[in-house]
């Protein structure tokens, strides 16, 4: 079947909604279809609980919002980028207001905002811990006003059409049916967010596995900078599940075995409220040295919230308290939580521009799976739902201007044709004996313990050597359910093959990178290396694995220095 | 599902419970209601011998077994039925709980004195 | 060892089938599911995202009730775990139901704000005290998991019915004092398939996951679209 719209966007998380309303807003003209595999409100944005960073009150200033996320990046984020980034929240937050969100507030009736690790000004704006959550409902229900707006949930995009350097469109399953459904279209974006169940231990939805990132690397257009994955320092045991920077920035302690605050010895000033990549080394390295408490599922860090009471508790982290008695057992008002460092954000993504544009005409990025890159090396907690807003909302711009004076994409029967057969025959039709559940567990095991917080050449060489073989074991695996209807083990099938391609990248990028930077730790490299290592990584598909390349970074107003907090 | 939604009560709370016999007791109360009328229209002798012997009949031991339950539907119907107006006013709706417990004490009590003054017009 | 008894449907045909799971402490019926699927029986279809009870695609019936699959804990239940799709809905495949009317009944109550006076190009900072906000938040917290409107009796009998979720975001918002909006929605509201249409089982507000006291929101808009209702008989 085919459809026909002027804008396609895939993925109806923060970043593809904003996109949508942004582009809706363009013109009444235009046609706009926003596809997602899940119903828009269960993306996985509903997940991020702390904040969305914004300039908004008197004393803070764009300058020391932007200077906060370069420092954080570890001076790998475009400094441009920043700029233009940081002036943008602003509005972003008072637009959702307009809409209805219920950010949490002040007693005069203002908009309330918090500290959050990083930042030197409270500027994360929240409602209660339950910020995403709030954010893309507001989005959804605000997207219904739209009548040019049409939504295809549980739709699985499996391929981008090309031709002649420009977007053709978007081919996807509709999941009820099980049948393919071609999306001719002027411009695609891709808000299709990270790639966080590379990892086994992760904050990450089930649902999030980089198709968007693989779809496009798959079809020529770069990643960038993949080698960065974020690590949360507060993953509750066992199940992963975040528990938000709020927690230290209400006041939170972290202690190990000896009740010690240890983080005085790491960040003496900024104490547990230092970026994440500074506190989850410093929680590793407690762990490593032995002073990890033991617990039934390996060693861990104690959070302990007790001292700031059962009232602040219920009223600025209920979902935490909620969260540690269903999943761990543990009430923090009485008993401090486990945990340790958990795989939480992908920084890297589809190589775009400060405009959203990639190197494809007519094909936009935004949100998680775009670098642009204001994240650089290692994103500061706050910043991302930030920047799906708004970039979302320049790649929903941009792209309805690129739509109103460009021409029809086309499918071609041929591509068509190819397409269902490389699915329906080649994937779901063919006999083997793999199981795809196995390699994902392997691929998981792997990067959890070579692509963790510290990393070193043989275990990187080891890692690209496993991610090998499971790529050549995914050719021969098998899917046994051959019926077509809301088949989600051939979904999950094909969203492993992404996740192997993805985590190739992710690999050698880090094996090459040799220096430390952000997020990204070598222990054979411990130093910044300025010098040779000031520059993006971008990641170009060939058959026989990844090509690299690399570009500088921009710098407008702040030159590398050391990172200390 | 249709109507047997409404008698589903496997996993249900207490009150999918009440909701269920205000169903069934409203049904009941109104075939009551239909039988009530049509036998009091057809009623033709106007000396009244028919209908006496109809509560002679009724208002026998024999009886007491039909106008007890009858009884019970009457006062369940009425006595929920209030609480659920309460509550669709909005009213004591933090206090569903208690409230549902005494309109169900209240219920039994009021059945039980009721039930009690029947037998004894029975003739004990 | 936790048994897993699954009522399963493939398209055509209802059928119940059991799989041994080995349940660890701290185990979640969704582990548990997932568990069947990764190694005993891949065909088992279930949907399911967040694992962390804030996306609302995992419930379904457990043990007789409708529950969050993430947020049950499989030795809280026992060792016999039976799971089947919501009832109320259409059955697509296993235990994956049809949400499609669902999310229409939503979109029909006009669940955004509704002012006129706000600009896209020029936001500004709409003023609201916690004690406003309070009014409302507790209906702002429904994750749209259908598990108020799978026990509705209402809805087992009448297909058009907007349904417990549906009416708790009108209320939602009727109750928002940025909102401008409200007669819209009353007017929907009192429509044959609105707020008259609930008799009051409260069943919803028991099941509910996130106590979003659906069947409060339910009286307090049939309250508000009454006196809305009065006051345009009486012309105040
Ligand atoms: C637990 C947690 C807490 C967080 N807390 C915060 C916080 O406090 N502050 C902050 O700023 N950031 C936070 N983040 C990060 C932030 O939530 C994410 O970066 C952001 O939500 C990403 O949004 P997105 O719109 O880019 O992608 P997503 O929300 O992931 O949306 C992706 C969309 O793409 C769709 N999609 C994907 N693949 C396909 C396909 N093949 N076919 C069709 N559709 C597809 C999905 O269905 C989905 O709709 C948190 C992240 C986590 C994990
Ligand atoms: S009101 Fe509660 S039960 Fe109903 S959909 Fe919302 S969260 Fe689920
Ligand atoms: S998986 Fe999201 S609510 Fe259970």
């Amino acid at each position: 079947m085919k459809v026909q719209h002027d804008i396609v966007i895939v993925g109806a998380g923060l970043a593809g909604m904003r996109a949508a309303i942004a582009a809706a807003e363009k013109s009444d003209e235009l046609s706009i279809a926003i596809i997602a595999k899940t119903y828009p409100i269960r993306c996985h944005s509903v997940c991020a609980e702390g904040g969305t960073a914004a300039v908004l009150r008197e004393g803070d200033s764009f300058d020391l919002h932007a200077w906060d996320t370069v420092k954080g990046s570890d001076f790998l984020a475009d400094q441009d980028a920043v700029e233009f980034f940081v002036r943008e929240c602003p509005k972003e937050i008072l637009r959702l207001d307009n809409w209805g969100c219920p950010w949490s507030r002040n007693e005069d009736g203002t908009i309330a905002q918090r500290p959050f690790g990083g930042h030197s000004f409270n500027r994360a704006t929240f409602a209660k811990d339950r910020t995403g959550f709030h954010e893309v409902h507001t989005l959804y229900e605000r997207m219904l006003m739209y009548d040019n707006i049409e939504i295809y949930p549980e739709y699985f995009i499996t391929n981008l059409v090309i031709e002649e350097n420009a977007v053709q469109g978007v081919s996807a399953i509709e999941l009820k049916t099980g049948n393919l459904v071609f999306f001719e279209a002027k411009a695609v974006i891709f808000a299709t967010g990270g790639a966080g169940r590379l990892y086994g231990f992760t904050t990450y939805s089930h649902q999030v596995t980089g198709d968007g990132l693989a779809i496009a690397y798959r079809n020529g257009i770069p990643l960038k900078d993949m080698e960065f994955f974020q690590f949360h320092p507060t993953g509750l045991i066992p199940s992963g599940i975040l528990m938000t920077e709020g927690c230290r920035g209400e006041g939170g302690y972290l202690l190990n075995k000896d009740g010690e605050r240890f983080m005085k010895r790491y960040a003496p000033e900024k104490m547990e409220i230092a970026p994440r990549d500074v506190v989850s080394r410093a929680m590793w390295t407690e762990i490593i040295e032995g002073r990890g408490l033991e617990g039934e599922y390996g060693p861990y860090i104690a959070l302990d919230l007790r001292h700031l009471g059962e009232e602040k508790i219920e009223e600025r982290l209920p979902l935490i308290r909620d969260a540690a008695i269903k999943f761990a057992g543990v009430d923090p008002v009485e008993e401090p939580i486990p945990v340790k460092p958990v795989a939480h954000y992908t920084m890297g993504g589809i190589h775009t521009n400060v405009r959203c544009e990639t190197t494809v005409k007519g094909f936009f990025a935004a949100g998680e799976c775009a670098c642009v890159s204001i994240h650089g090396a290692n994103r500061l907690g706050s910043n991302s739902t930030a920047e799906c807003l708004v970039f979302g909302r320049v790649a929903g711009e941009v792209a309805a201007e690129y739509a109103m004076n460009a021409k029809q994409g086309r499918i071609s029967e041929e591509f068509m044709k190819e397409e269902e057969s490389r699915i329906y025959d080649g994937l779901l039709g063919k006999n083997g004996d793999e199981s795809p559940y196995e390699i994902k567990k392997e691929l998981n095991e792997t990067m959890d313990k070579n692509m963790w917080i510290f990393r070193e050449e043989n275990g990187l060489k080891e890692a690209v050597k496993k991610i090998q073989e499971l790529k050549e074991r995914y050719k021969n695996v098998e899917i046994n359910d051959k019926t077509r209807g809301f088949n989600t083990d051939l979904m999950m099938a094909i969203e492993i093959g992404y996740m192997l391609d993805l985590a190739e990248v992710v690999a050698i990028g880090a094996l090459k990178r040799q220096e430390s930077r952000g997020a990204h730790y070598r222990l054979d490299y411990p130093k910044r290396d300025d010098e040779n290592w000031l520059k993006h990584t971008l990641a170009y598909y060939t058959p026989e694995g990844p090509r690299f390349d690399y570009i500088p970074v921009t710098i407008t107003k702040w030159e590398p220095v050391e990172r200390k907090y | 599902m249709g109507v047997s939604g409404w008698f589903k009560l496997g996993g249900r709370s207490i009150f999918s419970w009440a909701f269920t016999f205000q169903r069934l007791t409203g049904i009941v109360l109104l075939i009551y209601l239909c039988m009530h009328l049509t036998y009091l229209t057809t009623l033709l002798d106007k000396t009244g011998a028919t209908y006496e012997s109809m509560i002679a009949l009724t208002v026998s031991k024999q009886f007491l077994i039909f106008d007890v339950l009858l009884v019970l539907c009457g006062v369940f119907h009425g006595i929920n039925g209030f609480r659920i107006i309460l509550h669709e006013f909005g009213i004591a709706y933090e206090y569903r709980k208690p409230l549902l417990a005494v309109a169900l004490v209240l219920a039994l009590a009021v059945w039980l004195y009721a039930s009690y003054v029947m037998y004894y017009l029975t003739g004990g | 060892m936790a048994e897993f008894k699954i009522r399963r449907f493939d398209g055509k045909k209802s059928f119940w089938q059991t799989f041994e799971v080995p349940a660890k402490k701290g185990m979640t019926v969704l582990e548990g599911l997932y568990y069947i699927k990764e190694n005993l029986d891949s065909s088992l279809a279930f949907r399911a995202s967040c694992r962390m009870g804030i996306c609302g695609s995992c419930a379904m019936k457990i043990n007789g009730k409708p529950r969050l699959a993430c947020e049950t804990q499989i030795l809280f239940l026992g060792d016999k775990i039976t799971v089947e799709p919501l009832d109320n809905f259409r059955v697509i495949k296993d235990l994956i139901t049809d949400f499609e009317g669902f999310f229409a009944k939503h979109k029909a109550v006009k669940p955004y704000l509704i002012r006129e006076d706000v600009k896209y190009e020029e936001p500004k900072e709409l003023l609201q005290t916690p004690e406003e906000l309070n009014e409302y938040y507790v209906f702002t917290l429904c994750i749209k998991c259908g598990a108020c409107y799978s026990v509705c009796p209402a809805a087992a009998t009448l297909d058009g019915y907007l349904g417990p979720a549906a009416m708790a975001a009108a209320y939602r918002f009727c109750a928002d004092s940025r909102d401008k909006g409200n007669e819209e929605r009353y007017e929907i509201a009192s429509s044959s398939n609105g707020v008259w249409r609930c008799h009051l089982a409260m069943e919803c507000s028991e099941v509910c996951p996130k106590n979003v006291e659906p069947a409060k929101a339910v009286q307090m808009l049939r309250r508000k679209t009454a006196f809305s209702i009065l006051k345009s008989i009486l012309r105040w």
